[in-house]
């Protein structure tokens, strides 16, 4: 792990219709760190991870990919980099092969041989998942091919809201795993958002609390 | 080309087939009688349309019998530029029309009014310049005000999906966003539903052309005392222009709608839905 600091946050301030959810919020997640973000309901954990991309701006502060702000990269390119799974793994039309295929032709990247393979490994699914009807899959499952979606764009930084709060026990427990093999096999940055401590602390030692 | 109006209100009123008028009138009175009979279901059966059936029915007749007396000194004026001038100001009333029916979206009207005005204006002109329709009015405003009345339907479906999809999907749009995918990219598939929904019905009438029912220019041909082949043959002629022009009005407006719906930052401006 570096410590070149590849998603900053200084002094950030956020509102929603002029209510103010947070102020003076700072984070740092260098490259190759997994960090941890908890907090109570409605402290505004998700909006974080949506200022990160650029889905809503801030009130006030600086949001800074790889030193730059937010607002100045190509929309298109700082989510490719920085790609947030949401806390709804939402599915697109048809199987699990048309959801991955969709996230490379949004970017016109090829298909290089294996590669649904590797993600689908990554997050633990084998490779017969990528002719089942993604709508028909399981919360658990959905949660797992959303990440490999997000993977399959080759980003920096891995965004993940929630990972497990739709899920029980036995698909919390098959996404931790899939998560952790994913820290483990790969030099992503990851910033996790979950209302679960003990669950942030399975997963990095460096975990952050909003009030 | 000069525009001139040399227009003599008693030449035009001597003009006017009085007697054909005076006869339809009664005719006119007469099918009041059947509207009353409407009325009195609607009272009995609770429908509560009573009201509106008798002002719509003053309303309509006014305004449909102004703009047959506007028709008349338009063909008589037999000038393209005025007929086409008339076709626009069409266009502009439909935007309006669906900025009323969709009054709680904003930009309904700057979406729908160049996407009508595009679409329906450039396949008319087509159509005239290519000779597919006479270049005279009483061809090219009723077919010319087909266009456009189905081009505003197009209109209002394409925004009310794309709004309410944004309102009720706004999850999957915002999942797609967050893969880097551009508004279009990200709302690909409900403008495609919209505009196939759009064309449905008159796919259906299409479909059906003949056997389930004998379309609005057809009859009206046939009414207006047109041979029946020349007639059907305008009749498809209309359906290809109105399928051709919903199709481009589709695809304009959606692309004009995505503007009010997400800024330059590609982030989602349509409010979650109220629960």
């Amino acid at each position: 792990m570096s410590t070149i600091s590849l998603l900053e946050f200084k002094n950030v301030a956020m509102a929603y219709d002029g209510i103010i959810v947070f102020e003076n919020f700072n984070l740092k997640l260098l490259n190759g760190e997994t960090v941890g973000l908890t907090g109570p309901s409605g402290c505004g954990k998700s909006t974080v991870l949506r200022l990160a991309v650029d889905l809503v701006s801030p009130v006030s502060g600086e949001v800074l990919f790889k030193s730059q702000p937010v607002n100045e990269w190509e929309p298109t390119e700082l989510r490719r980099r920085m790609v947030l799974v949401p806390q709804e793994a939402s599915m697109f039309t048809g199987t699990v092969e048309d959801n991955l295929k969709w996230a490379l032709d949004i970017h016109k990247m090829d298909y290089r041989e294996g590669e649904f393979e590797r993600v689908l490994k990554d997050v633990l699914l084998d490779i017969e998942y990528l002719g089942k009807v993604a709508a028909n899959l399981s919360g658990g499952q959905k949660q797992r091919v959303a990440i490999a979606r997000a993977l399959l764009l080759k980003p920096d930084v891995l965004l993940l809201d929630e990972p497990t709060s739709a899920l029980d026990m036995e698909a919390t427990l098959a996404v931790e795993e899939a998560i952790n093999n994913l820290i483990k096999v790969s030099d992503l940055s990851v910033l996790i958002v979950t209302h679960n401590k003990e669950q942030a602390r399975r997963f990095t030692s460096r975990v952050i609390e909003m009030e | 080309m000069m525009l001139q109006f040399d227009f003599n209100l008693l030449e035009f009123l001597n003009g006017l087939p009085w007697d054909r008028i005076s006869e339809t009138s009664w005719r006119y009175i007469t099918a009041l009688f059947l509207l009353a009979a409407l009325i009195l279901v609607s009272r009995w059966q609770g429908l509560g349309i009573g009201n509106k059936l008798v002002v719509g029915t003053i309303r309509g007749t006014i305004q449909i019998l102004i703009m047959a007396l506007f028709l008349v000194s338009i063909f008589a004026l037999e000038n393209l530029i005025i007929i086409f001038i008339v076709l626009t100001f069409m266009g502009v009333f439909a935007a309006h029309t669906v900025r009323s029916n969709l009054d709680h979206i904003p930009g309904a009207m700057s979406a729908s009014l160049p996407g009508i005005l595009i679409a329906g204006l450039s396949v008319m002109f087509i159509s005239v310049l290519l000779g597919i329709i006479p270049v005279i009015g009483e061809y090219i405003i009723p077919m010319g005000g087909m266009v456009i009345g189905n081009s505003m339907t197009m209109s209002s479906l394409v925004i009310d999906r794309m709004w309410s999809n944004a309102q009720k999907q706004r999850s999957l749009i915002e999942t797609a966003l967050s893969l880097g995918a551009n508004p279009t990219q990200a709302n690909e598939l409900t403008i495609r539903e919209a505009i196939r929904a759009g064309l449905l019905p008159n796919l259906n009438r299409y479909a059906s052309l003949g056997i389930v029912s004998i379309p609005g220019l057809m009859s009206g041909m046939i009414i207006g005392g047109e041979h029946p082949i020349v007639a059907a043959f305008y009749q498809v002629i209309v359906f290809i222009m109105i399928f051709l022009a919903a199709t481009i009005c589709g695809f304009i407006i959606s692309r004009m709608f995505l503007r009010k719906m997400f800024n330059e930052r590609y982030q989602l401006l349509v409010p979650p839905l109220q629960k």
